[in-house]
């Protein structure tokens, strides 16, 4: 008698707490609008032992790759709807489509194309984490080989 | 206000343990005073108590006190071993009434883990957290194209090995001959 009319008092905190977390979950359940995708494009040689301190939280990362050089030549930001892409310019004549595709246990779908001029050279579907990053390298550049460090952040 | 007998008679006992406040004492002391009958009363329930407590003392003087208050201060001192303090622990912790506030706060405390990634991205926890990025489909449009997943940085990488004239060719001289990760 005494643990059930503890338990009908357990009610009233659970049923209050589950009342302030109702909007809360609501809110998780609706989704992020747009998508803010962020590129990094870096040079990788071996001319030199440069390592470029804007890259320093890559470093790990970069150390996957295994050149002696790294220099970050431009960043950009874009902000992309789902479903809809955003265009990058990279060195060397070439440039990235990256689509939003969807987002799902917290993890982003990304269609991303990489073309030279006209010419495709890659198409992936890529699953990344909020706010995570994956790399994308191999085009030659300037005695090296370009490296894109591509990251999405739901917004 | 004088007292009656009867009356006299159902507080002797407490009169002679000193129970009773100070008016009351002093009516029943100044009855004994003036009634016989309930003097004598008094007089034979002194006697019954002296009888017991000699009898008492007696049986008490034979008995050894001092090792049991030894044992009694040794368990209050007495330094527990761990296990104990565990399951003592455990029994006040897990005590049913305690158990009912604690079933509502856990299933909170989950629901609060499961959706406070969606609120805070990238706190740390919850579903899907690893950095690896999973490659649905790729085509290199004819290029050799490679993937690798590094799980100690958590990094995922995708290579087109391009082998194409002009600057492509000076990037083959001078990067890693095949392009290594």
């Amino acid at each position: 008698m005494k643990l059930l009319t503890s338990l009908l008092r357990a009610t009233i905190p659970f049923s209050l707490s589950l009342a302030l977390l109702i909007p809360m979950l609501d809110a998780a359940e609706k989704g992020p609008q747009t998508v803010q995708v962020s590129i990094g494009t870096i040079l990788a040689s071996n001319e030199s032992d440069n390592f470029d301190p804007r890259l320093s939280k890559m470093k790990s990362q970069l150390e996957v790759i295994k050149y002696r050089s790294y220099r970050l030549l431009r960043e950009q930001v874009q902000k992309a709807p789902w479903q809809s892409s955003a265009a990058f310019e990279i060195p060397g004549g070439r440039s990235l489509t990256v689509i939003p595709e969807g987002y799902r246990n917290n993890r982003l779908s990304l269609k991303v194309r990489l073309l030279q001029g006209e010419k495709p050279l890659l198409d992936t579907t890529v699953q990344l984490r909020n706010r995570g990053n994956f790399l994308l390298g191999g085009p030659a550049h300037e005695g090296g080989v370009l490296i894109l460090s591509i990251s999405a952040t739901t917004q | 206000m004088k007292m009656h007998c009867e009356e006299v008679q159902r507080s002797l006992e407490a009169w002679l343990d000193r129970e009773l406040n100070q008016s009351e004492a002093e009516r029943v002391g100044s009855h004994l005073l003036e009634c016989p009958l309930c003097s004598e009363d008094r007089r034979q329930l002194e006697h019954l108590q002296d009888a017991l407590r000699n009898s008492l003392e007696v049986r008490a003087s034979g008995l050894a006190f001092e090792p049991f208050w030894s044992e009694v201060r040794r368990r209050i001192l007495e330094q527990k071993p761990w296990h104990v303090q565990f399951l003592d622990w455990v029994r006040f912790t897990l005590y049913p009434a305690r158990l009912t506030w604690a079933i509502p706060v856990v299933i909170v405390f989950l629901l609060l883990i499961l959706s406070l990634e969606q609120l805070v991205p990238g706190w740390g926890l919850g579903p899907g957290t690893s950095n690896l990025a999973a490659v649905e489909s790729i085509d290199g449009h004819g290029l050799n194209v490679a993937v690798f997943r590094e799980s100690k940085t958590k990094t995922t990488v995708i290579w087109i090995f391009q082998n194409q004239e002009g600057e492509d060719e000076a990037a083959d001289e001078s990067a890693p001959g095949d392009n290594t990760f």
